[in-house]
């Protein structure tokens, strides 16, 4: 009998042993991937337009084309990337700090908190938007000024859900808060069973324009917080933050250069001028080639990325395009007042210098 | 009912009701006769015969509307593959199709040896067959690819009728065809496995969508009972340290919810028990049920009369003998409803692996469907869809599990 307990704790102690026996890897992020051979990308499968899955299984979206890019740099291959199933709100910043992912792309809003607390690093924002109201045009609401007593669905476990409760507590009124997930509290929303919706901007816009209804919704100018949606990788791993970060770059570059997923192979054989040069890592005018320190995934890492996906012009145009209009989501700086978009006006999209 | 059941056909005379007997009169006459009893007996009964078929008129009214008029169905046509297999490739679909014909067999083969098919069971294959085939002809799909669930439910009648016409007179025969397909049985998991994934097909975690829920729920309901017998035995042990092993797992793992312990696949077992997260959710899923099964058995165990025992013990078996020839046949045959219950509760939660886990099954993908942005306002009809095939498979689990019982003749001795 005593042996028998002794060998159960024995085997126990063993297992309790091998649990915390770390599995410490050489080198950084970029090597484990390269060595693996394929990218894990976290993402979501149940937004539209940005992640959701299309009748044949694949996973497409904004932000998957992003995730598209960045193997295309790393691995040299579009399609080495493993979409794992971050929809999840509360779990997904698990799934990065647990290794299940090398990078979550899913719409996911930079804070200060998240940055420090959890633990995530961001790289360059890849979509700008801010949080809006969609309101019945009926309704009478104008702003949230009308909006006392009225009842707001918005999802939980998200940035949204703090910045109606922190707006509501400065203008002083009260509202009856209805949460769950984004799909349910839209549905919600589009069913009479709460007053107002509020999403991200272009959330919202995206759910509206499918509706055969559109003409009944507005959404308000009234813009309360600023919603920038990044790319996440796990804290100190620099490297890979710098590979994730002048991807994205790299593919705003390319629209600000002209260059295309058309064009690019004819710009690299034969470059303009030194910025596409350097850009697409190829010699200018019988000039030297530098890394510029990313020795790890070579000069031609951006060159990669765009002749994969395209440049962000491309990728907006392709996954998002008039579903949301582009110029709006640009101007997510104006707080608190009319966003007003005229159309090719600029915004606050561009490229750090690449040198 | 004449060929299939030479097994023990006596039994079903005792459990006929008995105006079925009174054979012999018009048609019409009995119609008129059982309205009468049934809807019409008093003037209360009358009212509330009256109250029901309005409410009954009521909500089929609804649904009839909902179904035929308001509803909009093309989210589940036109993602029927996204539903069904998610991601896995579509050029190896043959081995979801060969994986699905050999289950269909194998259930033929099981009816034809214990059971038989029955007019009820034809009308239900029959719903079945013409449910999936006009959902893969519904909105422009290539209609052969409905033509494997036509031929699996012919390799279902196939195995059935191989079974029912093989001469059996020789019991020796008998127990030939019972090892047979009791073997296949045992086997059916692993070979089904093997179908989707073994030889180039990749990994486990290539299974998504509705494929993700056959697998793991079979897989999660076995495992149960392989691991629940020898806890329900080792909890009545006499012997402390092997009883209050078994308790205590069993308490610990009934203490928390099944959504916790996917945490701990997702988040802690990856240390200890690497490997593929399909592969943690499955021994998750195992060590759950059967912590609920054990119990279910050992509530069986006790309920044994202590004399089937004392006469194992004195025509000389040891305990061994007596718990594999005496005891488990008729303890397994007790706790087959609250089996089949536990079965079809892990049955509908192999949902929660979409809700924990970055895993995909046939509700995840229905959420990945509606956010296809012309799909996204039918969320109704994705979610009615699927309580519908959730619902269908657990009504065969229960009526399986009815057969199972009348077959083995629970509740007689």
């Amino acid at each position: 009998m005593k042996r028998l307990t002794l060998l159960i704790l024995a085997l126990f102690a063993l297992a309790l042993a091998v649990a915390c026996e770390g599995d410490d890897e050489e080198g950084g992020t970029v090597a484990t991937i390269q060595d693996r051979g394929e990218l894990l990308c976290g993402v979501k499968q149940t937004q539209p337009l940005f992640g959701f899955k299309e009748a044949d299984g694949s996973v497409v979206g904004f932000d998957i084309e992003f995730c598209k890019a960045i193997a295309a740099a790393v691995l040299k291959n579009a399609n080495a990337v493993e979409y794992v199933d971050a929809s999840d709100a509360s779990t997904r910043f698990e799934l990065l700090a647990d290794e299940t992912i090398d990078v979550l792309i899913r719409t996911t809003t930079i804070t200060a908190s998240r940055d420090r607390e959890l633990e995530v690093d961001f790289a360059q924002t890849t979509f700008y938007t801010g949080q809006g109201f969609a309101v019945r045009k009926d309704s009478g609401y104008d702003t949230t000024s009308d909006m006392a007593e009225a009842t707001i669905c918005v999802q939980t476990g998200t940035t949204t859900e703090q910045n109606v409760a922190d707006h509501f507590t400065d203008i002083g009124l009260t509202y009856d808060p209805k949460g769950g997930l984004s799909a349910d509290v839209a549905d919600a929303f589009f069913s009479g069973r709460c007053d107002v919706l509020t999403a991200d901007a272009s959330d919202l816009a995206s759910r509206i324009a499918v509706r055969p209804d559109a003409a009944d919704y507005k959404i308000l100018p009234q813009i309360i917080s600023k919603e920038p949606l990044a790319p996440g990788v796990r804290d100190n791993e620099s490297e890979w933050k710098d590979v994730v970060n002048w991807v994205v770059h790299g593919l705003i570059a390319a629209e600000e250069l002209g260059i295309t997923q058309a064009n690019v192979a004819g710009m690299a054989a034969n470059p303009p001028g030194t910025e596409i040069a350097r850009l697409l890592g190829v010699p200018f005018e019988g000039g030297s080639v530098s890394t510029l320190g990313f020795d790890s995934v070579d000069a031609q890492f951006i060159q990669r990325a765009i002749a994969a996906v395209g440049n962000y012009g491309e990728i907006y145009a392709r996954t998002i395009g008039d579903n949301i209009p582009r110029a709006c989501t640009l101007n997510a700086l104006a707080i608190d007042k009319s966003v007003d978009c005229p159309a090719g006006e600029g915004g606050i999209l561009y490229a750090l210098p690449y040198r | 009912m004449a060929a299939g059941m030479p097994a023990q056909p006596q039994q079903r005379r005792i459990v006929l009701p008995p105006h079925r007997q009174r054979a012999g009169r018009p048609w019409s006459v009995k119609a008129r006769e059982w309205v009468r009893r049934n809807l019409f007996p008093s003037r209360s009964g009358t009212i509330l015969t009256f109250v029901a078929l309005a409410i009954i008129g009521v909500l089929l009214a609804g649904m009839i509307w909902f179904v035929f008029i308001d509803a909009d169905w093309r989210v589940i046509t036109a993602n029927r593959w996204l539903l069904f297999a998610g991601a896995f490739p579509r050029e190896e679909a043959w081995r979801l199709w060969v994986s699905m014909a050999f289950v269909f067999t194998l259930i033929g083969l099981t009816y034809g040896t214990w059971s038989s098919l029955g007019g009820k069971d034809h009308f239900f294959i029959a719903v079945a067959g013409v449910f999936v085939v006009f959902l893969m002809a519904h909105g422009g799909a290539a209609l052969w690819s409905s033509l494997w669930f036509v031929v699996a439910i012919g390799m279902l009648y196939a195995g059935y009728y191989a079974t029912v016409w093989m001469p059996r007179e020789t019991s020796a025969r008998r127990t030939l065809q019972v090892r047979i397909v009791g073997g296949l049985l045992i086997a059916a998991l692993p070979i089904a496995l093997m179908l989707l994934l073994a030889f180039g097909g990749g990994q486990m975690r290539r299974l998504d969508g509705f494929v993700l829920n056959l697998v793991l729920a079979p897989v999660g309901i076995a495992g149960g009972l392989v691991v629940a017998i020898p806890l329900a035995i080792g909890r009545a042990s006499s012997m402390k340290a092997i009883s209050w092993t078994c308790t205590t797992y069993i308490e610990v793992v009934r203490g928390a919810p099944l959504l916790g312990w996917l945490f701990v696949a997702l988040f802690i077992l990856d240390d200890v028990f690497p490997g593929e997260l399909i592969v943690r959710a499955m021994v998750v899923m195992a060590v759950f049920t059967g912590a609920y099964m054990a119990e279910s058995i050992r509530g069986a165990l006790q309920a044994l009369p202590r004399g089937q025992y004392e006469a194992a013990h004195s025509v000389g078996l040891t305990r061994l003998q007596a718990l594999r020839l005496i005891i488990l046949p008729q303890a397994l045959r007790i706790s087959i409803p609250p089996i089949v219950g536990q079965a079809i509760a892990i049955w509908k939660d192999t949902t929660l692996v979409t809700v924990i886990l970055p895993l995909r099954e046939l509700k995840g993908n229905a959420d990945a469907a509606i956010a296809q942005f012309e799909f996204t306002p039918f969320r109704l009809e994705a979610y009615v869809f699927v309580a519908l095939v959730f619902w269908a498979v657990a009504f065969m689990m229960s009526r399986i599990s009815q057969r199972l019982e009348r077959t083995l003749g629970v509740g007689e001795r």
